[in-house]
């Protein structure tokens, strides 16, 4: 891929992070008080019950596929301005294409099943 | 050329990171790298402490709802310690700078608020870092620093 597309993608990301994160951000702290939307079950946007709504989970999953390209790609651009070669630039790459892959497949699988919970 | 790698590493980590005596734009610049090291830090703690929502590291098929539930609240019961809230008041900070320093560097990356070149005269202060530009930059800093006031709120009732 193009350097400037990764770019574009982490801008894009960066704007999708915005309003995915928002929306998280909201009905953790500001959708009723904020002790009883970190507890498993028992308000309208406690834990399990944010999982089930598929909409909320839905940019939960959505979220974490932009934090997970746009901090992996971010780690990137730092490490590839430390030191410039071919060789590091590739090792630096592929490290975090696996490392990105395993936390994707981690967390949906977290959302997955947490929206399968009853 | 290209030197080594522990050469080129102690250098930045050395310079980098470190803009005293630079000037305000090399300022948000550091602040920008600092703060996503920060956040890309608590994602992956978040993704670790939001996977005890459904038991845990072990669990990939869909467990009894009574002991995701035992986890999760004991996770919760682990995370709920001034030494992890303070954490969370640093990352608010973090996460809001990033976010409206991000969207200034977004628009400069489309071409926006950059300004006219003209002749570089004393104080040489960088003429691709705008008065609007500024204006984001502190903006930015007001807004983390309100977010972390308001989180101090939130969990130590201040």
């Amino acid at each position: 891929m193009k350097e400037s597309k990764k770019m574009l993608l982490h801008y894009i990301t960066g704007l999708g992070i915005v309003i995915a994160g928002g929306v998280h951000l909201f009905t953790v702290f500001l959708a009723g008080p904020y002790v009883q939307n970190l507890a498993f079950s028992g308000g309208a946007f406690s834990v399990i019950a944010v999982y089930r709504n598929l909409v909320l989970a839905l940019t939960l999953e959505l979220l974490l596929v932009f934090v997970d390209y746009h901090a992996l790609n971010g780690l990137r651009i730092i490490l590839i301005e430390f030191h410039q070669s071919t060789r590091w630039e590739r090792g630096v790459s592929w490290i975090l294409v696996v490392t990105g892959i395993l936390l994707l497949i981690y967390g949906t699988r977290t959302v997955l099943i947490a929206n399968a919970l009853t | 050329m290209a030197e080594s790698l522990t050469s080129d590493l102690k250098r930045a980590l050395l310079g980098w990171f470190y803009p005293v005596k630079y000037n305000l734009e090399r300022w948000a610049y550091a602040l920008q790298r600092i703060s996503g090291l920060a956040v890309t830090g608590y994602f992956l703690a978040h993704i670790v402490e939001t996977g005890n929502v459904v038991g845990g590291l072990d669990v990939w098929s869909i467990p009894a709802t009574s002991h995701a539930q035992d986890v999760w609240t004991a996770t919760f019961r682990f995370l709920d310690n001034p030494m992890f809230d303070i954490g969370l008041v640093v990352i608010g900070f973090m996460l809001v700078y990033h976010t409206i320093n991000g969207i200034r560097l977004t628009l400069t990356e489309f071409g926006f608020l950059q300004g006219r070149p003209t002749r570089p005269d004393f104080p040489y202060e960088p003429k691709s870092f705008t008065k609007v530009q500024r204006a984001l930059f502190w903006l930015s800093v007001l807004f983390a620093t309100a977010t972390a006031v308001y989180a101090l709120n939130v969990f130590f009732g201040v």
